[in-house]
């Protein structure tokens, strides 16, 4: 009982917003949670303050621009020691789309440490708003000098949601055919793949990922399919770790014994609607000995 | 074709006193856009003075580096104005090194902000523009980043990405 | 009469986004007025040279989440022009909805704004809830609140189904009566005339001077909308007027945006009756061969344009673009001069200044 008490006391948590040069989408969410009843921060116990002295929680949005960063570190600087800092977006966090250009000078761990991280592009409100419970989280932890709870794993029980907002990417290598259309069109840099000796593997780091879904858009076998998953805030000691991860092993040419990348089930039902046995053999097929048996060399 | 075209095939000729080529092109739902390469240089103050009387607006400015623009030893401006829906751009052909055009301010207020940037960004001297300041990029970033497209990797920090992309495959080993 | 300078930041203009004015003053009055941008250039017009195409779609998308489905679409009306490309007739509809939709969520936006940088504050939260109808009614079929996805090279990537479609009706129809009762408002209401009627005044011959375009333009009465003066996508099939108002002051202009918002209910409404049946997209995976094109088309603060020079490859030689925001700051100058330091920030906000889309 008398904890209440002494919260109140207290009074709010108070939220400071640093723009370090964004699109504006992460902003006018947050300017959502400071306006709209169903998801003010209010319901937090939080509250938007003006002043950077005030700030109990810091949100940081955008890549970092070279022009704006002396006035963000300023305003940084400006707030009391023990804040708690929130990455809001995954601009912050990895540049994002941005990432890359001469202008930009993030991410924003070069230059002061962050708490938490809230990925998204941008950020659902219901998404900031567990973020800043996150960041909540970390404070009470800290001014009881206990280690903060580490951050349950919510994400199963917020899936049945209202909407299916776009979330993370998902990847089920058994139907990937390694045609790297997803690395192709990702504007954010998100993909990457690396030969290894068993296999080819995918590795989607969704800091850096902005939920587009134009990898799933234009993979021909639905590889990579875009989840309902939205809720991905995390520690940020754990940002590299944010992946999803598939790998499309090799597998020797029933032809010649060479280490090829099987065609995936998928992509014969797209070619050929409903492929018959002899198609099926050309599936564990290299391509020279794919042409072999479709230009009429004797069956086996 | 229409009015316009030979409005404004009538104006250009006047103004640089000699038959002036604009290509018409009409889209599926017939807006007009023209492009004009003009002679020379000089010819575009007269050009843009003759489109101002016509009451065009100016639209943009987009300079750039054509293709095999070393080679050529040639880049080039296009401006691109408005007549009431349609848009005609006019394309002066510069020098790569010292190229310097006249400022279009003085005809077109809103010209100004077009030509800081394009001073900033390229290596072009705008003459006789009323205030030449920097606009967007920052004090400490070098002239003209757009004149380094090739290579970019030397001036581009592409090694953010490869720092940041290290650290999210180590980080898998390490929890494997 | 003491002449000083000043200088003001995102926080005193009461903007989302970081910049600065320096003001010259004349006792409490602007005289003077300097326009300092920058802070959020992120380098984009580089940036996509070293993008392909693809990729340039969803880059191009964050170049600001309050236009963000007009430059997808209007980028790839580029392409598609380059390609020689036309896209489905559907999809000419589809771009209709997602582009109306942001103009009613980006108008609403810029009312809200400007009603708290006048204090406001019941009018600034309820505007806002208005708007999540908006927002809501994206999230259902784009699946975010902010940016769509809705645009591919040669057409959409997104469909309604009827069910969405239904939804999306309901949701026109919730639309309307707020819409009604805040253009009376904005028109009528006593104490938002004190604030905004005669206040930062662009009068017509400044306008065409400055070369204003957009609501800005239209407040002025300066009926120009690309959408009737270059028609493109579906807009040629859709029946709609131009709102226009004659005073050019802050009133005016927010007076246009409600009247285009209500309009804009109108066309999503006329897309759903008219929608034809058939493909999303012309060609996934289409060609583009070199050339240049020019794609316009009316944002929600006006007229937008790209420029695409391609040379064969995926890759742009260039890409420009030049947004409404850039062509409306000047005028800033013209509507502050005489005004008390006070009206700066709703001044400001009237234009719907947007920082990310000038910066680049
Ligand atoms: S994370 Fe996405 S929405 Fe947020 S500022 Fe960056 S680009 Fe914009
Ligand atoms: S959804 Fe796919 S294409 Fe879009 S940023 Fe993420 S990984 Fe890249």
């Amino acid at each position: 009982m008398h904890i209440e008490v002494e919260e109140t006391a207290v009074g709010p948590v108070r939220l400071f917003r640093i723009n370090t040069g964004s699109c504006n989408g992460c902003d006018v969410e947050l300017a959502v949670t400071s306006a709209v009843t169903e998801f003010d921060v209010e319901q937090l116990g939080c509250r938007y303050t003006e002043s950077a002295h005030e700030a109990d929680i810091v949100l940081i949005t955008g890549p970092l621009t070279i022009r704006a960063r002396d006035e963000v570190l300023r305003l940084y600087a400006q707030a009391p020691r023990d804040k708690v800092t929130v990455a809001v977006g995954v601009c912050p966090v990895s540049g994002g789309v941005f990432r890359d250009s001469y202008a930009v000078d993030g991410p924003i761990e070069r230059h002061l440490p962050v708490d938490v991280n809230i990925p998204g592009c941008p950020p659902r409100p219901q998404a900031l708003l567990a973020g800043i419970g996150a960041a909540l989280e970390i404070r009470r932890a800290r001014r009881d000098g206990e280690e903060p709870a580490r951050n349950p794993d919510h994400r199963k029980h917020h899936g049945t949601d209202n909407f299916p907002a776009r979330g993370r990417m998902s990847y089920d290598a058994k139907a990937c055919v390694d045609c790297r259309m997803c690395r192709h069109v990702c504007a954010a840099g998100a993909i990457r793949f690396e030969a290894g000796d068993g296999g080819v593997r995918l590795t989607l780091w969704h800091n850096s990922c902005v939920f587009c879904g134009l990898c799933s858009h234009y993979c021909p076998t639905g590889a990579l399919s875009v989840t309902g998953d939205w809720r991905l805030d995390h520690r940020a000691a754990d940002a590299f770790t944010q992946i999803e991860r598939g790998e499309v092993p090799y597998a020797p040419c029933t032809g010649c014994g060479e280490a090829i990348i099987p065609t995936a089930p998928q992509l014969l039902h797209a070619a050929f609607r409903r492929p018959n046995p002899e198609i099926e053999k050309l599936k564990n097929l290299c391509p020279a000995c794919r042409q072999l048996m479709s230009i009429g060399v004797p069956r086996r | 074709m229409t009015d316009l075209t030979t409005n404004v095939a009538a104006a250009l000729a006047m103004a640089a006193g000699e038959e002036i080529n604009v290509l018409w092109r009409r889209d599926r739902k017939g807006v007009l856009t023209g492009w004009c390469r003009l002679p020379c240089g000089e010819a575009l103050l007269p050009a843009a003075r003759a489109v101002a009387e016509l009451e065009g607006r100016l639209a943009m400015v987009t300079p750039y580096l054509p293709e095999r623009a070393k080679e050529k030893g040639e880049r080039e401006i296009a401006y691109h104005f408005d007549l009431d829906g349609a848009t005609l751009t006019l394309t002066v052909v510069l020098p790569l090194e010292w190229a310097r055009v006249p400022s279009l301010t003085p005809i077109f207020r809103n010209c100004d902000w077009q030509e800081r940037e394009l001073m900033e960004l390229y290596d072009v001297q705008v003459v006789g523009h009323p205030d030449p300041r920097r606009l967007f990029l920052d004090h400490t970033l070098p002239h003209a980043p757009f004149e380094r497209l090739v290579p970019y990797s030397t001036f581009t920090n592409a090694a953010t990405g490869k720092a940041l992309w290290d650290k999210v495959l180590a980080g898998e080993r390490e929890d494997a | 009469m003491t002449t000083k300078i000043i200088e003001l930041g995102a926080h005193q203009l009461a903007l989302e986004e970081p910049m600065y004015f320096r003001v010259k003053l004349e006792g409490d009055r602007v005289a003077d007025l300097d326009v300092l941008p920058g802070q959020v250039h992120r380098g984009m017009e580089h940036l996509v040279m070293r993008r392909n195409l693809y990729q340039n779609i969803t880059l191009l998308e964050r170049l600001c989440s309050l236009c963000s489905n007009s430059h997808p679409s209007t980028f790839c009306a580029a392409v598609e022009e380059v390609a020689g490309i036309a896209i489905p007739e559907r999809a000419e509809y589809l771009r209709a909805v997602a582009d109306e939709i942001k103009r009613i969520a980006s108008h609403l936006f810029c009312c809200a704004v400007q009603a708290n940088a006048i204090g406001e504050t019941p009018l600034f939260r309820r505007i806002m809830e208005v708007r999540e109808i908006m927002q809501r009614a994206k999230e259902a079929i784009y699946g975010n609140r902010m940016d769509l996805a809705a645009n591919v090279i040669g057409g959409v990537r997104y469909d309604l189904t009827p069910e969405a479609a239904a939804y999306l009706a309901g949701a026109m129809e919730e639309m309307k009566r707020p819409l009604d009762e805040l253009y009376l408002q904005f028109g009528n209401n006593p104490a938002l005339m004190a604030r905004m009627a005669w206040v930062g005044v662009l009068p017509r011959e400044a306008a065409v001077e400055c070369a204003v375009v957009g609501p800005v333009a239209r407040a002025c009465g300066i009926d120009y909308d690309v959408r009737k003066k270059s028609p493109y996508g579906a807009y040629d099939r859709l029946k709609f007027e131009v709102p226009s108002q004659t005073a050019g002051d802050v009133r005016a202009r927010n007076l246009v945006r409600l009247a285009e918002a209500r309009q804009s209910v109108s066309l999503i409404e006329q897309c759903l009756a008219q929608l034809p049946a058939g493909p999303l997209c012309a060609d996934n995976l289409p060609e583009i061969p070199a050339g240049e094109a020019i794609a316009k088309s009316e944002a929600p603060r006006g007229e937008l344009m790209y420029y695409l020079r391609t040379d064969g490859s995926d890759f742009p030689v260039r890409l420009k673009w030049r947004v409404p925001s850039y062509m409306n700051w000047d005028a800033l100058k013209v509507m502050l001069k005489g005004e008390p330091v006070g009206n700066i920030p709703l001044i400001v906000n009237s234009i719907d200044p947007c920082i990310a889309c000038t910066d680049r």
